[in-house]
């Protein structure tokens, strides 16, 4: 039901959402690989942050891929390797909800496994760790109306911590906006459009920010 | 001061810095190298310790000393630990150990962390009595001389972690926690703050330049490694297809580097009396001027062979010239191929990119559009300045996670 712009300054239920934003101490895995085969094999015993490294940094802005390429591996495959068609194949996984780190890692597996060949990159691919560094902001959301005002405000990163990263890294299941949306106000049909949205769709924060609002104002205002 | 940085990366990431140092207020830093000036480590740490001090950390930095012995040693290790094939007399590690029992007596080192910058003061960690002690490596040990990075390596195991610039520095010999902190430029120093146009034409002029043809500019040593004459090769075969351009090598004096004036000589020779090559030896302070001719450059090289991080291709970026870079070491995490500029392999494909950026104007201005937001998202000191906030808290294991 879609609420209008009178009505957001309702509390629900009166728990806020306090906004932090997490930043990524990078750490060397101590892994590397030359080949497809030791790609793969590095994929199936990469720990959970590693791999969240490798496939979501590509929507944060600071990332370092051409944009043709919505992860690592992809990057890797597609420009050390040559294969486009892997690619491809490897650039098209899904993060969308309710998928966890395990799940992912399962989708990269399943694409790699039948091209895992001794084929070499032209240079190796280094497995990068990280550690998340989490920061209170000093946004924090009390009504609909200020949480709809703040997500258009707060840091890239942050939306990308309470869209992804809990998510993902804590196989919570949901992100943590539709999870507020509907236990704080009871909002399900918004919550679960926000959930529909794929993070690895989009290069940047700002475009997967925008795709929020966008559900946001269609159901709030 | 820290608020002189929100005009380039916000609000938001100046508070998140505020609130990482709030968290780390209780403990006392210390950074510990071996030079106060001169050299890109005091360089960074002349900036950055100011600000670790403006944000309410208690942080204090000391210079170890030495007799010219002694650095004698440190140099040799630092081209053995670099190039790798260097012979290191047996007297030269004693040499090492002596100074570092002489400094650890004479350096107060009771802080709860201690960040000890490169090799020459790395054997300090011996004397440690506490507190957490992180070795910042700035250069490349990828592929060192076997002898002194087993030497080296015994003191480095000694540490909580260690932190290398990018993953291709790292090692897969040591146990210990191996962070990655690439460095960075400062947009407020006069190497990188904006310069009115007249400025740039006047240097230009100055050095017999003509700033109305096209520029194909490097800004390095004359070192093999940054392959000056792959450079002169690719400004030929460019030419070719572009005449009018100029090429101007900017680098240093190396009157302590027989290699480098051997280096030299080739290039002058290579190039031939070409009137449109400029080989510029400048005093290493020229910042204004290195300022001014990166501005006026049309496209900007960094053909290294090899490269430890090369902070000349953001100060590039930074100033929206697209780079056409080496594929080695930092390089390749600065130049985005097709996005911030472009990685040769080749004068050949160095030449060919040169060309084809010299030619589009508009491919030019996206790229150098994209090389300085690239910059400023991820290569500005704030972002070192925070990082190494996290390196401490992570490294001191405080609060990584929310809840």
């Amino acid at each position: 039901m879609k609420l209008g712009a009178k009505s957001l300054d309702t509390k629900g239920k009166g728990v806020p959402f306090k906004f932090y934003t997490a930043y990524y101490v990078s750490t060397y895995s101590r892994r590397k690989a030359y080949t497809l085969r030791e790609l793969l094999e590095g994929v199936k015993t990469a720990d959970k942050n590693t791999l969240f490294h490798h496939v979501f940094h590509a929507v944060r802005a600071k990332h370092l891929l051409p944009p043709r390429y919505n992860n690592d591996f992809a990057r890797w495959v597609g420009e050390e390797v040559g294969d486009e068609e892997l690619a491809a194949a490897l650039s098209d996984i899904s993060g969308a909800e309710p998928a966890a780190i395990e799940d992912i890692r399962k989708e990269i597996v399943a694409i790699l496994e039948p091209a895992a060949d001794e084929r070499r990159g032209r240079s190796e691919f280094v497995f990068v760790g990280m550690e998340p560094v989490v920061v209170e902001t000093k946004y924090v959301a009390h009504t609909l109306a200020e949480f709809l005002d703040l997500v258009e405000v707060v840091p890239g990163e942050s939306i990308l911590y309470h869209f992804v990263t809990r998510r993902v890294l804590r196989s919570a299941g949901r992100n943590d906006f539709s999870t507020w949306l509907d236990k704080n106000f009871g909002l399900a049909e918004v919550a679960d459009e926000l959930s529909r949205i794929d993070p690895l769709a989009f290069n940047s924060e700002e475009a997967l920010r925008e795709a929020i609002l966008t559900v946001l104002k269609k159901w709030l205002l | 001061m820290i608020e002189r940085y929100i005009q380039f990366v916000g609000e938001d990431e100046v508070d998140a810095i505020v609130k990482l140092a709030e968290r780390l207020q209780d403990l006392s830093i210390l950074h510990v190298n071996s030079t106060a000036a001169g050299g890109g480590v005091a360089e960074i740490l002349n900036r950055l310790v100011p600000l670790m001090r403006e944000l309410g950390l208690r942080v204090d930095w000391r210079v170890i000393r030495g007799d010219q012995e002694f650095f004698t040693v440190t140099k040799t290790f630092h081209n053995a630990l670099q190039v790798g094939a260097v012979e290191v007399p047996r007297s030269f590690y004693e040499i090492y150990e002596r100074w570092q029992e002489i400094n650890a007596n004479e350096l107060d080192l009771d802080y709860d962390v201690v960040f000890i910058h490169d090799p020459q003061p790395a054997g300090l960690v011996k004397y440690r009595k506490r507190g957490l002690w992180i070795w910042r490596c700035h250069i490349d040990v990828s592929t060192p001389n076997p002898e002194v990075w087993g030497f080296l390596r015994r003191y480095v195991s000694q540490y909580d972690a260690a932190i290398f610039h990018i993953p291709e520095f790292a090692r897969d010999d040591l146990e210990i926690p191996q962070l990655l902190i690439p460095p960075s430029i400062d947009p407020l120093s006069p190497k990188n703050v904006e310069l009115p146009p007249t400025a740039v034409e006047r240097v230009m002029r100055k050095f017999d330049i003509n700033p109305e043809r096209p520029i194909l500019l490097q800004v390095s040593r004359f070192d093999r490694a940054k392959d000056p004459l792959g450079v002169v090769e690719a400004y030929r075969l460019a030419r070719r297809r572009m005449p009018g351009l100029q090429l101007v090598y900017l680098g240093s004096p190396a009157h302590d580097d027989p290699e480098g004036e051997a280096v030299y000589r080739e290039t002058v020779e290579a190039a031939g009396g070409d009137p449109d090559i400029h080989l510029l030896m400048l005093p290493p302070d020229s910042h204004y001027e290195v300022n001014a001719f990166q501005r006026a450059a049309t496209v900007v090289m960094q053909k290294s062979i090899r490269e430890g991080f090369g902070l000349t291709v953001s100060e590039a970026l930074w100033k929206k010239r697209p780079v056409i870079g080496g594929k080695t070491g930092g390089i390749k995490i600065q130049v985005i191929h097709g996005v911030t500029g472009f990685l040769a392999t080749s004068p050949r494909t160095a030449a060919h990119y040169a060309v084809y950026l010299l030619r589009e104007k508009r491919l030019r201005e996206e790229m150098g559009a994209a090389g300085r937001e690239h910059v400023r998202r991820n290569f500005l000191i704030t972002h070192q300045l925070r990082r190494y906030l996290m390196a401490i808290a992570y490294v001191a294991k405080r609060a990584m996670w929310s809840d």
